[in-house]
């Protein structure tokens, strides 16, 4: 390189196309949504009037026990959902990256693939058909004791939805982290006595950390959003946050209390990437 | 003999483009002229399959249609984040929507000058604005009423009381908070000694139907209802007349219109015409066309809403919605619409905290 002549560094005008699309489509709306959440709503209106005062009843109305639960319902069957999709995940994509051959790894790559590109409408009717109170299934289900219309069926049928979802996706994710981790430290912890099982529990796992984290993280937010799966299967008795906002928007046309609910989803999932990410990384520290 | 050259070919396309263009434009203009295109809000279902039966009837409208998804209010928004530039030329709903519309500003006053069938209309029925003028066109009546599928029900229900009977677990089908304007709920008030201004016996009611283990869904869409009822999973419902007409096409239904003690409530379906619209002669014209006597049994028969212009006749399928003067004193219950419009974002929120955790 010549003397005494700069280099010219592009890397912030490089960075100007994505951040205008995330100001212009995430930031700015976010803002607006933040703003209307404190505006007053008047029933029978659309939204919030252009001069209405601002408030903090549509916050303030969401500290209650019942809307707590909502939460809570929301939180634990997208955290079972995703901490049962992880379980089914791993062990894929382990045997995707060590046991198939390129060959064979690549069409099943493709098959995962081309499940996450078919429509969430249509797998998820496909389960309510299958599973549902009307279902081929009916009569075993009442055999062996379940009733397809009891709640804690609902529950488990929606969080099988989500783990249709979730599945090919943290698999996909997981099959390169194991690809990263070098094969010859699992062969050296056997050399030296330690068993299968303990060999990954050593060396697979913590190596695959980060990778068991992004995987969950994907599957959690993207249950804890879900809107299609709860709204079909959950037979609207078992409802998430987003279909209570759907509800404030769409229906009842209360922008002000969906918007405050919303914000504090985002606030709440927010939350938990952070802890969850932080937590982590202390303890990957030496 | 003429030599085929490069310069001859090239001429000849251009004269073969510059043909088929002009062709192509005077074409488009023709049939332009012949139907002028506007966008329509319709149900889906046998609502706008009768609406398209109704469209081919005549040629000077071509209609987009634009299904609702949701309940009634949900386009609302759609309209308001577009406006003062909405895309829809009208919006079919009934008063719940109608009310938010009026509210808004958003609709063309209509009257006999512009849609001359409004003459076969009952006045009474329609709709007004802040102004007194007519805000939108009816063009059925519909009940909210309960019914239950014959073949598939264990009770033969014939008060809201058997709807707490032990055989009926998992069996009913109850409208969600945004269905129905949840007139359901306004009807256990009734029955409890309430009505829709003391709705607390409604919900105390409601409270212990959740509790019972006999809602097997709740509906939060239209469809919901009819497939659940259709599919057999649920057996009994309190919901609106097009999607029981639609299980009663295949499956028999009794529908509880005129028993004593099930209140029967009844809604006009119609048109609201959208302002600041290109083709407000077309839209008017083509809403002038749908609530035609023929027209209105048309859509009657394929719909299953009674007609609501006087000259049309009504199907025998459709007479459970046919009442004399004394019927109607007896079993049809007329709310204080704008009680029950205002309160159901207050409503919604009551049944989301005390209803849907004993679900």
């Amino acid at each position: 390189m010549p003397q005494g002549r700069p280099v010219k560094r592009a890397y912030p005008a490089l960075l100007l196309p994505g951040a205008a699309v995330y100001l212009g489509f995430f930031f700015l709306p976010l803002a607006g949504l933040f703003r209307e959440s404190f505006r007053q709503f008047t029933p029978g209106g659309v939204g919030s009037a252009a001069n209405a005062p601002f408030t903090l009843a549509n916050y303030s109305e969401l500290l209650t026990p019942s809307f707590a639960e909502f939460f809570l319902e929301t939180m634990r069957i997208s955290l079972l959902a995703s901490l049962t999709g992880l379980l089914f995940a791993f062990p894929l994509a382990y045997w995707l990256a060590r046991r198939l051959s390129p060959g064979w790894r690549a069409t099943a790559v493709g098959f995962f693939v081309t499940l996450m590109f078919l429509s969430v409408l249509v797998r998820t009717y496909a389960l309510e058909l299958t599973l549902g109170a009307a279902g081929p299934l009916r009569p075993i289900l009442l055999g062996v004791g379940i009733f397809p219309n009891g709640r804690g069926y609902i529950e488990l049928l929606v969080a099988g939805g989500l783990l249709h979802y979730i599945v090919p996706m943290a698999t996909l994710t997981l099959l390169a982290t194991i690809q990263n981790v070098d094969p010859r430290l699992f062969d050296a912890a056997q050399n030296l006595g330690a068993p299968g099982w303990k060999a990954h529990l050593t060396i697979t796992l913590p190596l695959c950390a980060r990778g068991l984290l992004a995987a969950f993280l994907f599957s959690f937010t993207f249950s804890i959003s879900a809107f299609v799966i709860p709204m079909i299967l959950g037979k609207g008795r078992v409802l998430f946050i987003s279909n209570l906002i759907y509800n404030r928007f769409s229906e009842v046309a209360d922008y002000p209390s969906g918007a405050a609910i919303s914000i504090v989803l985002f606030a709440v999932a927010l939350t938990i990437v952070y802890v969850t990410s932080r937590q982590l990384h202390r303890r990957s520290m030496p | 003999m003429t030599q085929l050259t490069r310069r001859h070919t090239l001429k000849g396309a251009a004269a073969i483009g510059a043909v088929t263009i002009i062709g192509d434009t005077l074409g488009s203009t023709r049939r332009a002229a012949a139907a002028t295109e506007i966008t329509a809000v319709e149900w889906g279902g046998d609502v706008v399959n009768a609406m398209k039966q109704i469209e081919a009837k005549q040629n000077q409208v071509k209609v987009n249609w634009v299904l609702h998804q949701g309940g009634s209010g949900a386009i609302l928004p759609k309209i308001k984040a577009s406006w003062p530039h909405p895309e829809y030329d009208y919006v079919s709903g009934w008063e719940g929507s109608f009310n938010g519309m009026v509210k808004e500003d958003w609709l063309v006053p209509v009257s006999v000058e512009t849609v001359p069938n409004l003459a076969d209309i009952p006045q009474k029925i329609i709709v007004k604005n802040a102004k007194g003028e007519w805000a939108a066109v009816p063009r059925a009546i519909g009940g909210i009423y309960c019914a239950y599928r014959k073949d598939t029900s264990p009770v033969e229900v014939k008060s809201l009381d058997d709807l707490f009977d032990t055989r009926l677990k998992g069996k009913i089908c109850w409208p969600g908070p945004t269905q129905a304007m949840m007139l359901p709920l306004v009807a256990l008030a009734l029955h409890a000694g309430g009505n829709e201004h003391n709705m607390d016996p409604g919900w105390a009611l409601m409270k212990k139907l959740a509790q019972s283990g006999n809602i097997g869904r709740i509906g939060v869409t239209d469809t919901d209802f009819s497939t659940s009822l259709t599919s057999g999973e649920t057996s009994v419902g309190f919901y609106s007349e097009p999607q029981l007409t639609a299980v009663a096409k295949s499956f028999p239904v009794v529908r509880l219109t005129k028993q004593a003690g099930m209140p029967t409530f009844l809604y006009q379906s119609g048109f609201a015409i959208l302002k600041n619209r290109p083709n407000l002669t077309a839209t008017l014209a083509f809403v002038n066309h749908c609530i035609s006597p023929e027209m209105s049994s048309l859509y009657a028969q394929v719909a299953g809403e009674a007609p609501l212009n006087v000259k049309a006749k009504t199907p025998e399928a459709l007479k459970h919605l046919s009442f004399t003067p004394e019927e109607m004193n007896k079993y049809v219950y007329f709310p204080d619409f704008n009680e029950v419009l205002s309160q159901q974002d207050a409503w919604t929120k009551r049944w989301e905290s005390e209803i849907a955790p004993l679900l």
